[in-house]
C-alpha cells in the first residue's frame, strides 16, 4: 500500500514538473518582440541594435518570457522603466490613435486631390482640343465645299 | 467653383504654415548642453536603492557629485567602487553623491548597486530625459552642483578613475560657499 502510494507521488511529481515549467498562454518570443522595442541609447529597434544597453533589455525581455510573462505585460514594464519613448510605435489608443489615422487621412486626402485635379485637367484639354486628325471643322468643311463647287 | 479653389489655396497655405512654426519650435526649443555657473537642471526621479523618489532640489545648501551611470556601461564599473570611497570621503564635509541611473533596467541596476557596494542613493532616468536636458553624450559623466545649485568646476566626460585630479578639483569648486 505504501509503495503504491509512493509511486503515486513519485508519478505526479515527474506530471507536474513539465506542468510548471509550462505557460498558461502560448510564449511571446524575443523575436516577435525586439522588433517592437526601442534601443534607448542607439534609437533603432533591438533587432537592429548590439549595444549593451540593446542587450541588457533582451536579457530583460528573455528572462520575463521564461517566467511566462505575455507580450504585453513586458511592454508594460519596459514602458513602466524607460518611458513611452521605448515602444517602436505608438499604442493604438486614446490621443496616440492619431499618429496612426493622420498619415492614412493624409494619403486619402492627397490621393483625392490628385485624382480630381486630373479629372479636371483632362476635361480642359477635352474641351480645347484641336480636332483629330482628318477631321475638318465646320468653316474648312464649307471652304472644301466651295472649292468642289468650282472645280465641277 | 472659384471661391471652393481659394478656399483650397488658403487651408493648403495654413498647413504649410503650421508646418514651418512647428519645425521653427522644434529647432528653437532643443535642449542645449547647461552651462558652467548656470542652474543645474532640476529633476524629481524614482530611486533604484529605495523607495520614493528624490528631488535635486531638496539637496539645495549641499553641494553635490551627479554621476550618471548605467548597469551596462562598462567604466561604470570600473569607477564605482572609487565613487563610493571618495563619497565615504567627503560625506563628513557635508557632499552628497547621487547616482543617475541611466537608460536601464530596474533590476541590473539594483544588482549593479549591490555588487560594488555603492551606498550613496541613486536615481532611475530610465527615459533619459534628464540626462538629455544635462548634455550628457555618453556614460559615466559626473557633474558637480554648490549649495546654490549652479553648476560648477568642469564636469568629467568618462570614467573618474582616470581624471581624478580633475574629479578632486570638481568637488572642491562645489564645496566653495
Amino acid at each position: 500500500m505504501i509503495a503504491r502510494l509512493a509511486a503515486v507521488v513519485v508519478a505526479a511529481g515527474v506530471l507536474a514538473g513539465p506542468a510548471a515549467a509550462a505557460c498558461v498562454q502560448p510564449r511571446t518570443s524575443l523575436a516577435y518582440l525586439e522588433g517592437q522595442i526601442m534601443c534607448p541609447t542607439c534609437h533603432t529597434t533591438l533587432d537592429q541594435s548590439s549595444s549593451p544597453a540593446a542587450l541588457r533589455i533582451e536579457a530583460q525581455i528573455q528572462k520575463r518570457i521564461a517566467q511566462c510573462w505575455t507580450a504585453d505585460q513586458i511592454r508594460s514594464e519596459l514602458v513602466a522603466n524607460f518611458g513611452a519613448g521605448i515602444l517602436a510605435a505608438p499604442p493604438r489608443k486614446g490621443f496616440d490613435l492619431l499618429a496612426w489615422w493622420l498619415p492614412l487621412g493624409g494619403i486619402i486626402l492627397g490621393a483625392a486631390v490628385l485624382a480630381a485635379g486630373v479629372w479636371r485637367w483632362s476635361r480642359r484639354s477635352d474641351e480645347g482640343a484641336p480636332p483629330a486628325a482628318g477631321e475638318l471643322d465646320a468653316a474648312d468643311e464649307q471652304r472644301l465645299d466651295e472649292l468642289l463647287a468650282h472645280l465641277d | 467653383m472659384r471661391a471652393l479653389k481659394l478656399s483650397g489655396q488658403v487651408v493648403a497655405l495654413a498647413v504649410v504654415a503650421g508646418l514651418l512654426g512647428l519645425l521653427v519650435w522644434r529647432l528653437t526649443h532643443r535642449p542645449s548642453a547647461p552651462k558652467i555657473g548656470g542652474p543645474a537642471p532640476s529633476f524629481s526621479l524614482r530611486r533604484v536603492d529605495a523607495a520614493g523618489k528624490l528631488d535635486l532640489a531638496s539637496l539645495r545648501g549641499k553641494p553635490v557629485v551627479l554621476n550618471f551611470w548605467a548597469s551596462w556601461c562598462v567604466p561604470c564599473k570600473g569607477e564605482a567602487t572609487m565613487l563610493e570611497q571618495a563619497w565615504q570621503q567627503y560625506r563628513k564635509r557635508g557632499v552628497v553623491f547621487v547616482g543617475v541611473d541611466y537608460n536601464d533596467v530596474t533590476s541590473d541596476a539594483r544588482t549593479f548597486l549591490a555588487h560594488h557596494g555603492v551606498t550613496y542613493p541613486s536615481v532611475q532616468d530610465g527615459s533619459g530625459n534628464v540626462a538629455d536636458r544635462y548634455g550628457v553624450s555618453a556614460v559615466p559623466e559626473t557633474y558637480f552642483i554648490d549649495r546654490r545649485g549652479r553648476l560648477v568646476g568642469s564636469h568629467i566626460v568618462g570614467t573618474v578613475v582616470h581624471q581624478a585630479a580633475a574629479f578632486r578639483t570638481g568637488v572642491e569648486a562645489a564645496l566653495q560657499p
